[in-house]
């Protein structure tokens, strides 16, 4: 070990080359988990804020929220289906909105308009009619408790009660009011979508047995008119978030292939270097155990390394643009990009395990 | 022997750790070549029906903040923007998402399809027609060709009701990421209506405009701006390029580009300054008998050549055959453009490899071989 980390200190210019690559490649790897992480968490938290283990849509609307239509006929045959405990209604309104006494479209807030009517453990119970929980999110945009923002074509006063954490919908920081509310403002923004009394877009289903089973046992209540969903499916069916992920997933891993070409790359090359070397130590009685012990730590050392410069770029890179793209850096993403890179580094410091095993100790005298 | 000739026997000798860095590079250059093709092919499949539309700009309802599907206007503002100097005509644009099938000929699985309703034989229609002609009459369509499987002669079905049959196909067309008709105000307001029971008017999204002969889509979009309150004029180019989505993809994509073509240049220059490092005593030795700088460098020279032009080639196929293999689930391509500026890109990493090399080789100093030799 002293002898790896000896080098290390003495010539530190010759592992520059693999240090600085696998900077690069930290740098990128957290840059595509962050952009992922951003893209998808900043698109899904409305949903995920939601308690219920089945989303209920309408069968023609292809697994769209804003398409999706129930009626209040429907929604009685989904809660009389057999093993269904409760129902409750959800409804979305992607529009914009401002600040009650500011004028301009600099001013305009995004807002995704969430009309609901069952608490959850994220969110509280519904305010009452014209009374708003905003996502933290607005709090950067200036809205703070008791803020009235005016929302969409119609611009109804909607008040800020409070806030929750973590529910944005598609990357829009969502408003959630009571239902009545939240049809005022979908018939006043969008005429051509709106919604009559008692029509709700998804019904959030409660119940005992399985989510697979009340999936069925639902859309069989409704002969065909719904089209149910798991949590976790109605998640993945957001526009986009099955994309992303599988898209960013193939970027990360190509670049984790990357990783090991380059850490094998960089120890065949050392391992060439000092084929004298290591026949002396050979010679001297070292076991090649040692000297592969030797490369990897060598290896996991600069990786680590590499990933803390990586890391310190990623977060100057996240400052400079914050707010121009979707970058959301989560701990958990850092210790997972983290493990992979010493495990990658470390599988490929042993690519030339062949030729140190194959390295004559009697060549040191030869 | 010649440097090409030294350079490649010793590839041939030492084809092991070549073959290595060829790959390393073939897997950067996919890597980045795919990326750029995804790029691409994100944003067409984006704005496509607005980038490749004959509109010189849209105007939106000033909520939309550059989202035309968020964007409703007025009816009587297609009137009001009409009347505004600079503009030759104005007229509704609506847009919508449908979930609809196939019928005829053969029936398919059910979509999702975007609606792209406009004035035909006004402002907002496409304006790269590959098969088929454009609408001229309610009912029909020209469908992007996003691999979507629309054909000319195909009849679709929308789930809430109605009937469009395709007439015409056209290339990168396709808006928010589904393939889109472009069909008449009027049967994208009755699609709007079957879908919407509740509707109580279908007002458009958007207006599109043609400006006048000559003029600056730019000026008139200010003076739109200026005469028609409560709205939000954008030239064709801007309604693209800064709709939700597109700026940030972008951006996300150039820095991952750019850190990628770094790790390129940074694996190829240390790696062949690693190996003419490990060189130094033959090389020095070569200098001594008489060889010269400008010949050694040569040798290196075409290693990297060999290399890059290897890694290239190979990343380049690997890449057009993922695309064409639909991995991407994208209309994404690479066009001859893409490649030629990744090539560029890659000659001038290449060039500065070779510059670190030759510097390298410029240093040594041919009597150290003497030294070298009285060490031994």
């Amino acid at each position: 070990m002293s002898v790896a980390t000896r080098e290390l200190r003495r010539r530190p210019g010759r592992f520059a080359f693999v240090g600085i690559a696998l900077a690069l490649l930290s740098t990128l790897l957290l840059l595509l988990g962050g952009l992922l992480d951003g893209l998808v968490l900043g698109s899904t938290g409305a949903f995920r804020a939601q308690d219920a283990p089945v989303f209920v849509y309408s069968a023609d609307a292809q697994d769209s929220f804003l398409r999706s239509r129930i009626t209040p006929a429907e929604r009685d045959q989904i809660a009389a289906a057999p093993g269904v405990t409760g129902t409750a209604g959800l409804g979305l309104t992607l529009d914009a909105g401002r600040l009650e006494g500011t004028t301009g479209t600099d001013n305009l807030l995004d807002l995704a308009v969430m009309g609901y009517e069952q608490g959850t453990n994220v969110l509280p119970a519904p305010p009452g009619p014209g009374e708003a929980y905003a996502d933290a999110a607005l709090q950067d945009d200036g809205v703070t408790e008791g803020s009235t923002i005016l929302v969409g074509l119609g611009e109804i006063p909607v008040r800020v009660v409070g806030f929750v954490d973590d529910t944005s919908y598609l990357l829009q920081p969502a408003l959630w009011v009571d239902l009545d509310t939240w049809r005022q403002v979908q018939t006043a923004s969008r005429p051509d979508a709106a919604v009559a009394d008692g029509v709700v877009q998804v019904v959030l289903v409660d119940g005992t047995g399985t989510p697979e089973s009340l999936v069925t046992a639902v859309d069989d209540a409704t002969g065909g008119a719904t089209s149910s969903l798991t949590r976790d499916e109605a998640i993945f069916s957001l526009p986009g978030t099955a994309e992303q992920n599988a898209t960013f997933t193939a970027l990360i891993g190509t670049t984790i292939f990357v990783v090991g070409l380059i850490t094998s790359l960089f120890f065949i090359l050392l391992t060439v270097e000092r084929r004298s070397l290591y026949a002396a130590m050979k010679a001297l009685g070292v076991g090649t155990g040692a000297l592969v012990r030797w490369s990897m730590l060598q290896a996991l050392l600069v990786a680590g390394t590499a990933f803390v410069l990586g890391g310190l770029v990623t977060l100057g890179l996240a400052q400079a643009l914050a707010g121009q793209i979707p970058l959301l850096l989560e701990p958990t993403r850092a210790v997972v990009t983290f493990v992979l890179l010493l495990a990658t580094a470390a599988i490929g410091s042993l690519i030339p395990l062949r030729r140190i095993i194959r390295i004559d100790p009697a060549s040191a005298i030869s | 022997m010649g440097p090409i000739n030294l350079a490649l026997r010793e590839m041939r000798r030492r084809a092991g750790r070549f073959v290595i860095l060829v790959g390393a590079v073939t897997v950067l250059v996919f890597f980045l070549l795919f990326q750029q093709a995804l790029l691409g092919g994100l944003v067409s499949e984006f704005v496509g029906a607005l980038r490749n539309n004959d509109a010189d700009g849209f105007v939106y309802g000033e909520l939309a903040r550059d989202n035309l599907q968020a964007s409703v206007v007025a009816p009587d503002t297609v009137a009001a923007v009409g009347a505004v100097d600079g503009v030759r005509q104005a007229g509704p644009v609506g847009v919508g998402t449908f979930t609809a099938s196939v019928s005829a000929p053969a029936p398919d699985d059910r979509r999702d399809v975007t609606l792209f309703g406009y004035e035909l034989g006004g402002p907002g229609g496409p304006d790269n027609v590959t098969d088929g002609r454009l609408p001229q009459a309610p009912g029909e369509a020209l469908a992007s060709d996003a691999g979507a499987g629309f054909a000319v002669g195909d009849t679709v079905e929308l789930a809430d009701g109605g009937t469009i049959s395709i007439v015409g196909v056209g290339d990168e067309l396709s808006f928010s990421v589904t393939p889109t008709l472009f069909v008449s105000f009027d049967t994208y307001a009755q699609a709007r209506t079957a879908q919407n029971p509740d509707a109580s008017m279908v007002p458009p999204s958007a207006v599109a405009v043609w400006v006048d002969q000559g003029a600056d889509p730019a000026a008139v979009m200010a003076a739109i701006d200026a005469a028609v309150p409560g709205v939000d004029a954008l030239t064709r180019t801007q309604a693209a390029d800064e709709a939700p989505g597109v700026a940030s993809v972008q951006q996300s994509f150039s820095v991952i580009l750019l850190l990628g073509w770094l790790t390129v240049g940074t694996v190829i220059g240390f790696f062949f300054l690693i190996l003419t490092t490990q060189k130094l005593p033959q090389l020095t030795l070569l200098r001594a008998m008489g060889v010269h700088t400008a010949e050694l460098a040569g040798a290196v020279a075409t290693q990297i050549v060999i290399v890059v032009a290897a890694g290239f080639a190979l990343g380049a196929l690997g890449t057009t055959q993922a695309l064409s293999g639909g991995s991407s689930g994208l209309n994404a391509s690479l066009s001859g453009g893409d490649l030629g500026s990744a090539a560029a890109i890659l000659g001038v990493l290449a060039a500065i490899a070779l510059a670190v090399s030759a510097w390298r080789i410029r240093g040594l100093d041919p009597v150290d071989a003497v030294d070298q030799g009285a060490d031994l």
